[in-house]
């Protein structure tokens, strides 16, 4: 019998068809899934002994309790800490995959100068010259941490400025400052004892603050109550997941929330439901209603609404003067649930989106958002760990990334508590990488180093013996023996936790409604979402393919 | 008759397809490996006494799995040769008295993105070891040890069968059975509860 090309044609259908119906295609298929998975190249932890180290997020100055799985000194896994005072064991997506940055492509490993290679060296001489010509800027990202002490002396010896950059929840609370002259620094939300939160924008269950922090309180007060005993009403044009999942929604005009603050403040003064007489805001009710979207009625209904079950504090997402206004008038400065001052010694900072005139050269440690550009001329040496696009940056200086670095955590800024934790090094940084603070220490060697502020600043919390450390177990200060053995402690993870202030001393004197126009600067960086420079693979599925946290474009949308 | 034809040649194709893809596809596809010794649970179980896997497969202090115990363990008794075996020899001469490690083969590693607790398995939800791990802890034979060519994993985890047609529970350790058995236990755990 001939086989003829017909023959093979067939048989080759049918062998097709058959191997349908084997295994072959769907197991090859996982198979070589797997197998892209452990190219040579790719970092794959060895197998030995895992070991926990307690740390700290660094990523954003809300520095969340961390306990990092090591095996062989790499980080392979994080989780959060049930005993931080403040996180609560929680993590945000970014923290969670937080280890992986380490091996992230857009990692900087070397000097660039005007995107050419250079070296340390010839960025020295190119600073040290500078400094010699004219002033000089620092920008720091989270002040009151150690290297800030180091900025502010370098700046103050060479005649520069230090300059800060403020996150968004930060940015909310520079009214208070204004009106009270208590810095902004030093003042908080006393959310555990809150009742009910007017948030005109701010995605409290999307990332805001400390992430854990209101997340935890909203399952314990709020979730799956019909009257819950934590009142959430969210004002914002879209339906963010913030706003889907509180307990009432107002959707105003974008743009609206000057106008509704005033609106609801002229409501309670004209139907006195608060206590407080204040100014009168300039807007009558008909021309609130008409720029928020808002009948007036609704407007009414809501200041009813907003003062039914006190404590009461309106939380803006930026510096929105009328609505830190209307927190006045309900009474929520310097009381149980509301504004709170939490420290006595913090400084006010310029802020570093102002004008930078007549300056030689800007600094810009790693700690600034990567999308901050500062607006001036001069020649700008930026450090950063990951390039993640970064402009206007004469120097890229490769900094120490996650858990290279020592560093202290100084309070949240929206925490109504002190606290102040260590974020050891628990990973050699790669060689060629350099923090600010070291680079300066290079040119002025007197500055005093950042392990040893550390310590100053552990001993001055030895000696005032208040507070608690929290870890497994929480233990007063007073009841550790030497000032060792609590830099020890806070070395593994531990906390100190202050002693809550009396709500009683911040008053904000306030004699005229507050005009519309917030900070000059139009669209400034800094006070828009805050956004992660790069993102590790695990992070970009749980946080950007999965949109947990919203981009600026959809909730102006 | 060329339909005929056709139809006894396309069968012919699907006959081949089907045997290479059900029979010769499978044994090729793994590399069969002989363990470094021949270890039998059932007497280490019987002369020591030890009635619990935990006994040898203990938690360390931190919770953390110990997995297989280190060659230190095997020196208690094994500081010299207990028999005349090419395996005893073997183990006391290269490893008991070296202090090296045996380079075990394990039929259950996961890959390196999984993070699994025993201790939250085992002494938090009750599991018993045999759960995934069948009754080879009572046998008394050496397995021989099938690694994936392409994927460099063990049989273990995909199954015993090709097909994913599990004999038992502990047929299988991939992510589909975990889910499965967490599905059976009511017990929700999100993506980051194992891959931290």
């Amino acid at each position: 019998m001939k086989i003829t090309r017909r023959d093979l044609l067939v048989w080759g259908a049918g062998a097709t068809a058959g191997l349908v119906f084997t295994p072959v295609p769907w197991k090859l298929l996982s198979d070589v899934s797997i197998w892209t998975q452990n190219w040579r190249w790719i970092p794959q932890p060895t197998h030995r002994p895992v070991d926990v180290k307690g740390s700290f997020c660094t990523l954003c100055p809300n520095g969340c309790g961390m306990r990092v799985r090591m095996v062989a000194g790499w980080p392979v896994g994080v989780a959060g800490v049930r005993s931080h005072p403040i996180s609560r064991g929680a993590l945000c997506p970014l923290g969670f995959a937080a280890h992986q940055l380490i091996w992230h492509p857009q990692r900087l490993r070397t000097v660039r100068h005007r995107g050419s290679a250079s070296s340390w060296d010839e960025a020295h001489v190119a600073f040290a010259k500078a400094c010699t010509e004219g002033p000089v800027v620092i920008v720091d990202g989270y002040p009151g941490h150690a290297a800030s002490s180091l900025f502010e002396a370098f700046a103050e010896k060479q005649r520069g400025s230090y300059r800060v950059v403020s996150g968004p929840e930060a940015q909310a609370l520079t009214p208070y400052e204004t009106w009270s002259g208590v810095p902004a620094a030093a003042l908080g939300y006393d959310l555990e004892n809150v009742r009910t939160i007017v948030s005109f924008g701010a995605p409290l269950l999307d990332g805001w603050g400390t992430p854990g922090q209101f997340t935890r309180l909203w399952a314990e007060r709020a979730v799956g109550s019909a009257d819950p005993d934590l009142r959430l009403i969210q004002i914002e044009p879209s339906l963010s997941r913030t706003a889907a999942r509180a307990w009432q929604r107002s959707a105003i005009h974008p743009g609206g929330e000057t106008a509704l603050a005033a609106g609801i403040a002229r409501v309670l003064l004209e139907e006195q439901l608060v206590q407080a007489r204040g100014p009168m805001p300039p807007l009558t009710l008909a021309q609130s209603a008409e720029q928020s979207g808002l009948s007036t009625d609704a407007i009414r209904d809501l200041a009813r609404l907003i003062v039914g079950r006190p404590p009461v504090v309106a939380i803006a997402s930026d510096d929105n003067p009328s609505i830190a206004a209307l927190n006045v008038l309900l009474g929520a400065v310097g009381t149980r649930g509301g504004i709170v001052q939490k420290s006595k010694h913090a400084k006010s900072h310029l802020p570093a989106e102002s004008e930078l005139d007549s300056v030689r050269a800007v600094l810009i440690d790693s700690s600034v958002p990567g999308d901050f550009v500062p607006r001036t001329d001069a020649e700008v040496f930026r450090f950063a760990a990951w390039d993640g696009g970064s402009s206007k940056a004469d120097w890229l200086l490769p900094a120490p990334g996650f858990l290279e670095e020592l560093t202290d955590i100084p309070t949240a800024p929206t925490s109504a508590i002190e606290t102040y934790a260590i974020a050891s090094s628990l990973v050699k940084a790669p060689p060629g990488v350099q923090s600010a603070a070291q680079f300066l220490g290079r040119v002025d060697p007197d500055l005093t180093p950042v392990d040893k502020i550390i310590h100053t600043r552990c001993e001055a919390l030895f000696r005032a013996r208040a507070g608690t450390l929290c870890a497994q177990e929480t233990t007063p200060v007073a009841m550790i023996p030497s000032v060792e053995k609590l830099e020890e402690q806070l070395r593994i993870g531990a906390v100190w936790m202050g002693e809550p202030q009396h709500p009683g001393g911040l008053r904000c004197k306030l004699s005229e409604w507050p005009q519309a126009p917030r900070s000059e600067c139009p669209p400034c960086n800094s006070l828009g979402t805050w956004q992660a420079p790069v993102l590790p693979p695990l992070a970009s599925k749980l946080y950007q393919e999965s949109s947990l946290r919203e981009g600026p474009e959809r909730r102006n949308a | 008759m060329n339909t005929t034809r056709n139809t006894f040649v396309f069968g012919l194709g699907v006959a081949i397809a089907l045997l290479a893809g059900w029979v010769i596809f499978p044994r090729a596809l793994y590399v069969r490996q002989n363990q470094p010794l021949a270890f039998h649970h059932k007497t280490h179980a019987e002369k020591s006494g030890f009635t619990e896997c935990g006994q040898c497969h203990a938690l360390r202090d931190d919770g953390t799995f110990g997995g297989i115990p280190s060659s230190d363990t095997c020196t208690s008794c094994h500081s010299e040769r207990m028999g005349a075996s090419h395996d005893e020899a073997v183990l006391v001469d290269n490893y008991v008295k070296t202090g090296q490690e045996v380079p075990w083969l394990v039929y259950a590693r996961q890959p390196a993105n999984v993070w699994f607790s025993h201790a939250i398995h085992v002494q938090r939800a009750g599991l018993a070891c045999a759960e995934c791990h069948s009754t080879y802890g009572q046998s008394d034979e050496v397995r021989i040890y099938e690694q994936n060519r392409i994927s460099g994993y063990s049989r273990d985890i995909w199954g015993h069968s090709i097909s994913r047609i599990r004999l038992g529970r502990h047929d299988g350790m991939k992510m589909d059975d975990c889910e499965d058995c967490h599905r059976r236990h009511h017990v929700q755990v999100g993506c980051l509860g194992c891959h931290q």
